[in-house]
């Protein structure tokens, strides 16, 4: 951990340029494909807020899918029950589903391994069995439509329908929660998840409270996968129960353990590479689990490390 | 550091018996005993690893017994393991850093660790010590056997421990290369209190203030190494002479 300031300057100038095409993406690219990379976008927060407590904290959960559920819902709900405006609706979609993280959090930071996985993934169920039951709320697996009226700051209005405003809205956010998550895993906070992740029994002994720290990370992650949610629901105008199911974590771990985890960049490689074969596979088949399936199994056994990884092999 | 009638028991097996240990201040108390004689259990019940079945245990003269590791570690006491643990996967810097980081109260998360001069400092000057300042981008698992004891040991001072506990320092280790963590650990320890589980009975002689052994997890003797090393029933059971 000494100080690189070539690798920051590096990271500064690339994630600019970056931004800056992404930002140049309507002038060149038809509403179809500005549709698919707004959803990319959004897979792509949900899967580095997994890879905060897959990668950096060495947490496999498969129950992040019921906090993409409820920031798709906390905006759904709202909006088409209460006539809740936009903006307050989104802070919901973060608040609450951190809210929920950290009550299954707190019963599942206690236990470790195998059992973990297993808790997180029966929250999911039950999450999803509700959504799925609960059709005067939820509208079940037929979902609810969120109708969105334009969005009033002062004189300037923003119409969220429009394709184009949507994709920035994502844009933004997502790329404001990666440089957040950035930021906080080479802090002194991101320094005590990565060593939980390495060696647990070690960080109790030094002073750390593991639960707590696991819980945080639990509670942060399951935030930002609400933010991803809240997003997700934005772009479809639409929630499901089919958010709510553990399936849904399932794309978290393909995307990265693909791309590479603990990285930050692996979940956007993973996801950006994986999303791009699944549609163009789509030409051909109807089945393409079966083709990300092998693309998973061959990269674990390859390039256990993910594509970061391996880019990273190359470049020494 | 007092335990007072401390046992411990794993179903049917009685791993700790009654043990009553009372180490001074600044000490180097030794355990030793054949294997499976509870040291290393004894060990795991002061660092709060093992709930004690029974007893007490004090340090500093506060009752310790049901305190969860993390604040025992808080306390001032810190140990080695047996089997050396690190934080594999992160260099030999980041392994110190983030030992000397657990004294710290409050993370600031939205600023870059490295710029965290105090943290970087006292990590700098805790490298220099265990002398490996030169292998600090290593990975530590990319060192020496012998390396990694010393950098478990620096982990081990990084909290500043009022107690410390080693674990079997030099096991796996052969003479000259305990012979040199020996001289290396002495000149990195400073005034601490140590209770030092080991079998090589030259280090154990030669460092030892005061000697314990323990045999089917009761203390059968407590001395000097003189007065240990003429004990009768200790020769039977433990010297082999």
């Amino acid at each position: 951990m000494s100080s690189h300031p070539q690798k920051s300057t590096g990271f500064i100038l690339g994630f600019s340029l970056v931004f800056m095409v992404l930002i140049a993406v309507p002038f060149f690219m038809d509403l179809f494909y500005q549709t698919f990379l707004t959803e990319v976008l959004v897979w792509v927060l949900f899967a580095v807020s997994f890879d905060l407590i897959f990668g950096y904290t060495g947490l496999l959960s498969f129950g992040q899918a019921l906090f993409f559920g409820l920031g798709a819902y906390s905006i759904a709900i709202p909006v088409s029950k209460f006539g809740l405006g936009l903006g307050p609706a989104f802070l919901l979609a973060i608040i609450i589903p951190m809210l929920f993280a950290w009550l299954v959090g707190y019963f599942s930071v206690k236990l470790s391994g195998i059992h973990f996985v297993i808790i997180t993934l029966i929250f999911a169920l039950i999450g999803s069995t509700i959504g799925e039951t609960w059709t005067s709320l939820t509208g079940g697996a037929d979902g609810l439509t969120i109708p969105f009226t334009p969005l009033q700051i002062g004189p300037l209005k923003i119409d969220f329908t429009n394709i184009k405003t949507n994709y920035y809205l994502v844009l933004v956010v997502a790329s404001l929660c990666f440089l957040l998550l950035k930021r906080m895993v080479q802090s002194p906070l991101g320094k005590v998840f990565i060593a939980i992740r390495e060696n647990e029994d070690r960080a109790r002994l030094i002073g750390y409270n593991v639960q707590r720290y696991k819980l945080l990370a639990f509670v942060i992650a399951g935030g930002l996968s609400g933010v991803a949610g809240g997003l997700y629901g934005i772009t479809l105008k639409y929630a499901s129960a089919n958010s709510l199911h553990w399936g849904v974590s399932g794309h978290a771990v393909v995307y990265t353990i693909v791309g590479g985890m603990g990285t930050l960049f692996g979940p956007v490689l993973g996801t950006g590479i994986i999303m791009s074969l699944e549609h163009y596979l789509l030409n051909y088949m109807q089945g393409t689990d079966l083709v990300i399936g092998m693309v998973l199994v061959f990269m674990v056994l390859v390039a256990p490390k993910g594509l970061v990884g391996l880019l990273q092999r190359k470049g020494k | 550091m007092t335990l007072r009638e401390v046992s411990k028991s794993f179903g049917g097996l009685l791993a700790v018996n009654n043990a009553n240990l009372s180490v001074k201040k600044g000490e180097l108390r030794a355990l030793i005993g054949p294997n499976g004689a509870g040291k290393t259990t004894l060990l795991n019940l002061i660092t709060g690893i093992y709930p004690v079945s029974q007893g007490q245990i004090h340090f500093k003269s506060r009752e310790i017994t049901r305190l969860s590791p993390d604040r025992i570690s808080h306390q001032g006491i810190s140990r080695t393991m047996q089997i050396t643990s690190l934080f594999s996967g992160l260099t030999v810097f980041e392994n110190i850093w983030v030992a000397v980081q657990s004294r710290k109260k409050f993370f600031n998360p939205f600023i870059r660790a490295i710029k965290w001069q105090e943290v970087r400092a006292k990590t700098n000057q805790m490298l220099e010590l265990t002398g490996l300042q030169d292998k600090a981008e290593l990975i530590c698992s990319e060192l020496a056997y012998g390396e990694q004891r010393i950098l478990e040991m620096g982990i081990a001072l990084s909290t500043d421990p009022d107690l410390l506990l080693l674990d079997e320092p030099t096991a796996g280790l052969n003479t000259q290369e305990s012979i040199a963590l020996v001289k290396k650990m002495r000149a990195m320890l400073s005034g601490q209190t140590i209770i030092l589980v080991e079998h090589d009975m030259g280090v154990v002689m030669e460092l030892a203030d005061r000697i314990s052994v323990l045999h089917y997890g009761e203390i059968l003797a407590e001395g000097s190494p003189e007065e240990i090393r003429n004990n009768e029933e200790v020769k039977k059971v433990y010297l082999g002479y």
